[in-house]
């Protein structure tokens, strides 16, 4: 389970994150929506440890990551939307360092990392380096990664970034996989299509706060007259970007 | 024109942004960098200021050293700026981040080889101009030279800075053309370090300071002679001696019109040559660049079990770390090729203890080699301090952008910080204890002095590698992307400082305790009781400082690292 409790963020001047309270329950995959800047990206972080809150709590399978955050961390698998990586590892030797970092004994990570190989289709890539690897490829290592030490509660910035339609659509299965073996899982998005797809919530964030949550069916209703996700996205977040792109185009052909 | 400006505008707008931009603490930092550059610049100046008078006040062979020596001098400064051109162009037109922008632009590559001329010419110049302006200032001012002499200086050092940006720019088009950028970038690496070992090696080797040893002097006389046949006519640096010798002494304009002139010439035509062969070469070395090398990593490599012994002792998460951190070092050229410097460095260390004339000193034999022994201490701990800086301080930043994957992992950062120190302790112990024990077995001390000094350098070793370590965590720099410029900031800079200071302590304090208890034992006398309380009382502030210099450093890096936040 996440549980983010009136969690603030601020960074000098900016407000990135405004008393943001959510919760994603075990079982439960919860789509974070939000034009580019509104604080997906920094709610994120604040849950993978890298950033601290400026006030709030935030727990993790009901461990405050503040006072408890090697616990918190120990269930919590990252898949960052930048796969920045130790480039002089190979994807094997990654995997082996992760197994060290999150206590999974040997035995164990050889099955799991064989398995995750070849469920990452890098089987063949293996003991080479990291630095010869493609975007995609490397997106794929993290998520082999993030998955490795079988976490309760998993944490996605922009999944399908880098990946092919193959590759995207091994990872539609593997969350839905992870539903149903119990764990929570927060994904933030711009894929609109993806979130109505594999969410059982939706929650819009702008300006640092949390707009509104609920099923895609009930953000439908919720903006009226719209039949699609994008169309209710949009006017609920001002549809800002929509008569922008309006403007522009306008412009463009006068 | 305007699109060359253009291409140059992003480093200007950066540079502006980055003077302009209030960070915490950039301003303190900026001045303390002006100011330790200042202090270099003005050490040069006095330096060769005093050397020159020296040379110009000797009879007979005085003015002939000069002139040689500015014609070495310009020769040095020129290679150097053929070399750093080769290295600086390497990045700027081949493997810079902003190159698949500016080439998927509508922009011509006559320009773009332009910008990255120009780029190229300032990156790897400003800072040999810099420290050489003292150089040829001195020379002016010992030699009372009129204003046409600070004219001609700036005449002939453009287009001297202009024949080096070209010869290299053009040096490098074609190492491109033959080995793809990466891997020339490694042989560049290699070459040019064991460049530096090879000519520190022969330098130490010559016994320089012979020349100042009478018995020597028919070696003197003989360099002179030798000094006096003429440098080649067709090198650069010889044009350049040319135009401004004359002017030093007195001897008009004489050939420096047609000197020159030479050298312009030379250094257009230079220019237009290396845009040809950008023109015929540039794009085929490009693509090259951008092919990604597939390197398969063998199992069960030296590297394997070296990563198994170092973090045999230790619990999984550090033994991972431990792993992790060996291997991305020994496969980095970058990291693992200054370990050969660091070899230089020993070899001439110790060499410098095997010639020693300690026989020919006034003072008897025995006190000097113990007291050698007692500063060597000291001299040891900083060169450890110097392998520290390269080394042990970088091992934070080393995490670089993927720092998130220990900020987001259930290590704790105390953990992280400690690994990191049992890491790195063994080999800086090791190094120096062998500077320590090989030296002194050369000099031939005491066993008292022998135990002092491998005790001492023990606990310096310790508090250094933590020092490191710390410093590291207070300033880390996760988004550099040359690990090997860590060292040269701010930070580096104040390890320096703060590892002299320990070093600096632990051997005034240790002084009066040790040299009592050397003349007790020496004699043969006992220690008066008030005497051996002092020395107890010493020992025991060395230790106080020993355990400071492990305990802060590591909780403030902790603190600082801690409070950080990762990118």
């Amino acid at each position: 389970m996440i549980e983010l409790i009136k969690v603030t963020k601020q960074f000098r001047q900016v407000l990135a994150v405004d008393n943001l309270s959510l919760r994603v329950v075990p079982g439960e995959i919860y789509g974070f929506l939000g034009p580019n800047g509104a604080g997906k990206t920094t709610t994120i972080r604040m849950i993978a440890g890298t950033l601290k809150p400026t006030a709030g709590k935030i727990r993790i399978d009901g461990k405050d990551l503040e006072r408890d955050p090697l616990e918190a961390k120990r269930v919590l698998g990252i898949i960052p939307d930048r796969p920045f990586l130790y480039e002089k590892l190979t994807g094997y030797e990654f995997l082996r360092f992760t197994a060290g970092l999150y206590g999974v004994g040997s035995q164990d990570f050889e099955t799991r990392a064989a398995e995750l190989f070849d469920l990452f289709e890098l089987g063949d890539w293996r003991h080479e380096l990291i630095e010869s690897y493609s975007h995609g490829m490397k997106q794929r290592l993290i998520m082999s990664a993030a998955m490795l030490h079988r976490p309760k509660v998993v944490v996605v910035d922009e999944p399908m970034v880098g990946l092919d339609p193959r590759g995207a659509r091994l990872v539609k299965k593997i969350f839905w996989q992870l539903k149903k073996n119990g764990a929570s899982i927060l994904m933030s998005t711009h894929t609109l299509s993806l979130a109505a797809e594999v969410c059982d919530r939706i929650g819009i964030i702008l300006q640092g706060r949390l707009l509104t949550e609920g099923t895609a069916e009930s953000l439908l209703a919720e903006a009226k007259g719209s039949t699609q996700l994008e169309d209710a996205f949009l006017m609920l977040t001002g549809g800002q970007e929509e008569q922008a792109l309006a403007r522009f185009l306008e412009n463009g052909r006068s | 024109m305007k699109t060359y400006l253009l291409l140059l505008s992003p480093r200007f707008l950066s540079l502006v942004h980055r003077v302009r931009s209030g960070e915490e603490g950039s301003t303190a930092k900026l001045l303390f960098m002006a100011g330790v550059a200042f202090l270099f610049w003005a050490g040069i100046f006095f330096g060769f200021y005093k050397a020159l008078a020296y040379f110009k006040a000797a009879e007979g062979f005085g003015l002939v050293l000069a002139h040689k020596l500015m014609g070495m001098v310009w020769l040095t400064f020129w290679t150097i700026l053929i070399f750093s051109n080769v290295i600086t162009s390497l990045s700027s037109f081949f493997l810079s981040k902003d190159l698949d922008l500016l080439h998927t632009s509508p922009t011509s590559l006559e320009n773009i080889f332009w910008a990255r001329f120009t780029n190229t010419l300032v990156d790897s110049s400003w800072m040999v101009v810099f420290f050489g302006l003292p150089v040829y200032l001195v020379y002016g001012l010992v030699f009372q030279a009129g204003p046409f002499y600070y004219f001609s200086l700036i005449g002939v050092a453009l287009p001297l800075l202009v024949l080096a940006g070209a010869l290299g720019v053009s040096a490098t088009q074609v190492l491109v053309h033959v080995f793809p950028a990466r891997r020339t970038k490694d042989i560049l690496l290699l070459l040019s370090i064991l460049l530096i070992i090879l000519l520190y090696l022969l330098f130490r080797m010559m016994r320089p300071e012979r020349l100042v040893n009478p018995d020597a002097f028919t070696t003197v006389v003989g360099y002179f002679a030798s000094m006096r046949t003429p440098s080649s006519p067709y090198l650069p640096s010889f044009w350049a001696t040319e135009v401004l010798w004359p002017q030093l002494n007195k001897q008009g304009f004489s050939e420096a019109p047609f000197y020159l002139a030479m050298l312009a010439a030379t250094a257009a035509a230079a220019t237009v040559l290396a845009s040809m062969l950008s023109n015929r070469l540039y794009l085929h070395g490009f693509t090259r660049s951008q092919e990604a090398a597939r390197r398969i990593i063998r199992r069960a490599s030296p590297l394997d079990a070296l990563s198994f012994l170092a973090g045999r002792p230790f619990a999984s998460p550090s033994r991972a770390l431990i792993a992790k951190d060996i291997k991305t070092f020994f496969r980095d050229n970058t990291q693992w090729s200054q370990i050969l410097l660091l070899l230089a460095l020993i070899v001439v260390y110790l060499y410098n203890f095997s010639v020693l004339p300690l026989k020919k000193s006034p003072i008897p034999t025995f006190y000097l080699q113990n007291f050698i022994s007692f500063l060597n201490i000291g001299l040891a701990a900083f060169v450890v301090a110097s392998l520290g800086v390269r080394f042990v301080f970088p091992a934070v930043s080393q995490e670089g952008f993927s720092y998130w994957i220990i900020r987001s992992s259930p290590l704790s950062l105390k953990r992280f910080l400690w690994t990191k120190y049992w890491l790195y302790l063994p080999p800086l112990l090791i190094v120096a204890e062998v500077l320590i024990v090989v030296s002194n077995y050369l000099l031939d001390v005491t066993n008292l002095m022998m135990i002092i000094s491998t005790v001492t350098i023990f606990f310096l070793a310790l508090g250094l590698v933590a020092l490191g370590v710390g410093l590291g965590a207070v300033y880390p720099r996760f988004e550099t992307e040359n690990i090997v410029q860590v060292a040269t900031g701010f930070g580096g800079m104040m390890f320096m400082i703060m590892s002299a200071i320990y070093v600096g302590t632990v051997v005034i304090l240790e002084a009066w305790p040790v040299y009592t208890l050397f003349v007790h034992q020496l004699y043969g006398r006992a220690l008066p009781p008030w005497k051996l309380v002092l020395i107890a009382g010493c020992f025991a502030a060395v230790a106080a400082v020993h355990v400071a210099a492990v305990v802060l450093p590591m909780r403030i890096g902790l603190r600082h690292l801690g409070e950080r936040e990762a990118l």
